[in-house]
């Protein structure tokens, strides 16, 4: 069944936008990510046009993060003070992130600079969380324990404030600048960043692993819904056809993945995840470096 | 259909009788729904002189609403491709389509073809940016490949020596706002008569309120997405959840 994209301007079948948006979702639930990173290349491999890839794909993912977060602050796993710094961080990152995007549109740089973020941005991660898995899994048996608390230079900044849900008294500055970078990413790749937050906060603010979901979806769903909004008005490339034809299928299939989730390890699961994000980095890689099939292309003129 | 327009062309006789030429279309709206794919509009009338080989000819051409293009043209930096050099196309008809009952070339001489405008080789493009013929060819190539340039994908149909018909297609990405359609009547190289008409293309329904709204109200539009996702989001894990 052919939809036609009011934003898009162009018909997509509608059962391929539910199908990308089920396995997109079943991955996400399976791993427990918001699953931006796949969905706005699976977008723009299927022809929609990359800003609105990237601001739909931005707007699914705080759909599919809503519930998500209401479960985890029924828990009390969100800590809002700190998510209010990462949100806070993460709002002035979006807003100079959207403002790139529309710099880039003009520039007609947009599809180059997505797919070099993402190629950056993943590889990087994917590669981190490849070799780190790998690593744990080899040694499961004599494992040695990571200190709870270190000290190093970023407990020297000022700005002290503390956070009582994640134990901490920390300086500010790392986790809003943490806020910063993911808001950037958010408003170019159309991505939560909920991949990328997750190990920030273990591992540099040292948050304790309760609250580190909660807390980052706390983010994700804030700041994604300023880039929607942001994005609307700036660039005018939201299409709500399409994210809500994603998030049709995107609920179902992460009822599924969250169920087969629960029946792998934590360490198989973070080396499968990163291997499919590397996987992604590397596609999107060879997309830059082959040679074209078309050496020309139109767009509209800004 | 080819009954209704032979009942359309027997209802106006007296017409064409004193009129070298007669033509109308099928309609005068086309709209664009949600469930639009496409659609192909048809042309038809009659001349009072048979057409054909030796005889009339007849031309018809459709342009839609102009607007500016970019073409870009990809350029390996180091290892990646990236766009490079650009040519700025000011009057870029979002559609154009001509057929004849013959290719416009053989039926005019070639300076009346320039300055009508008939055929895609004929079309006033002017660009500013890069001087290079290969961005004018390529912006050819490709809104052929879209489907919004056509020239020749189906010659004019005669029927029964005065009447004639053709569908134009219109693909799925055609361009919303006004299009008009001209019929020529070829006599001997020479434009003898000539037919303008015009019809609409608009979005209507739900297609055309959200995209009404995502332009006027952008910032309501905004907000409206994030509560629709946001609903959307809870109402699937409320309906859907597997525990």
């Amino acid at each position: 069944m052919q939809v036609y994209l009011p934003i898009a301007g162009i018909s997509v079948d509608a059962m391929l936008l539910v199908g990308i948006g089920f396995a997109v979702g079943w991955l996400s639930g399976l791993f427990g990510v918001g699953g931006g990173f796949l969905l706005t290349p699976a977008l723009i491999l299927i022809g929609i046009p990359a800003p609105v890839a990237v601001a739909s794909g931005a707007n699914q993912t705080l759909g599919a993060s809503v519930s998500g977060l209401m479960a985890q602050w029924r828990r009390g796993n969100v800590d809002p003070k700190m998510g209010g710094v990462l949100t806070a961080g993460g709002f002035v990152g979006s807003l100079a992130g959207v403002q790139l995007f529309a710099l880039l549109q003009r520039i007609g740089q947009v599809d180059l600079a997505v797919s070099v973020f993402y190629v950056v941005v993943l590889g990087t991660v994917g590669g981190l969380m490849v070799m780190e898995s790998v690593r744990a899994i080899l040694r499961r048996r004599g494992a040695v324990r990571r200190r709870l608390h270190e000290h190093f230079w970023m407990h020297g900044l000022p700005l002290k404030m503390r956070f009582r849900k994640s134990r901490l008294y920390i300086s500010v500055i790392p986790p809003a600048l943490a806020g910063f970078f993911i808001g950037v990413l958010s408003a170019i790749m159309g991505v939560g960043g909920g991949f990328m937050l997750v190990p920030v906060m273990i591992y540099l603010l040292g948050m304790p692993t309760a609250v580190v979901i909660g807390t980052s979806l706390f983010q994700v769903v804030f700041v994604t819904a300023n880039v929607t909004l942001l994005q609307a008005v700036q660039v005018g490339s939201v299409d709500v056809v399409l994210t809500l034809l994603l998030l049709l299928g995107g609920v179902i299939g992460a009822q599924f993945g969250a169920r087969m989730g629960t029946k792998l390890r934590g360490e198989e699961t973070r080396a499968l995840l990163g291997a499919l994000v590397l996987a992604v980095a590397l596609s999107l890689l060879w997309g830059l470096v082959r040679r074209p099939d078309a050496l020309f292309a139109i767009g509209p003129a800004l | 259909m080819v009954a209704l327009l032979l009942a359309l062309l027997l209802a106006a006789p007296a017409r064409a009788q004193d009129q070298a030429l007669v033509a109308a279309l099928s309609t005068q709206e086309v709209r664009i729904s949600t469930a639009f794919t496409g659609e192909a509009i048809m042309v038809f009338g009659s001349t009072d002189q048979p057409i054909g080989p030796g005889g009339d000819e007849i031309l018809v051409v459709a342009r839609g609403p102009t607007r500016p293009l970019v073409v870009r043209r990809k350029v390996k930096a180091l290892v990646f491709w990236v766009n490079g050099p650009s040519a700025r196309f000011n009057q870029v008809p979002g559609f154009y389509a001509i057929s004849g009952t013959r290719p416009a070339w053989q039926l005019l001489p070639e300076a009346i073809r320039q300055e009508n405008g008939l055929g895609l080789d004929a079309l006033p493009l002017t660009s500013t940016g890069s001087r290079s013929p290969a961005f004018r060819a390529a912006l050819l190539e490709l809104e052929k490949a879209s489907g919004l340039w056509l020239e020749d994908a189906a010659p004019v149909e005669i029927r029964g020596g005065r009447l004639f018909n053709i569908a134009v297609p219109l693909p799925a990405t055609v361009p919303t706002g006004d299009y008009r359609v001209e019929v020529l009547l070829v006599r001997s190289r020479r434009i003898a008569a000539r037919e303008e008409m015009s019809f609409r293309v608009e979005r209507v329904g739900t297609a055309d309120r959200i995209a009404d709204v995502a332009e006027d109200h952008a910032f309501f539009y905004g907000l409206a997405c994030i509560f629709l996702a946001a609903l959307a989001g809870w109402l699937g894990s409320v309906l859907f959840r597997r525990d």
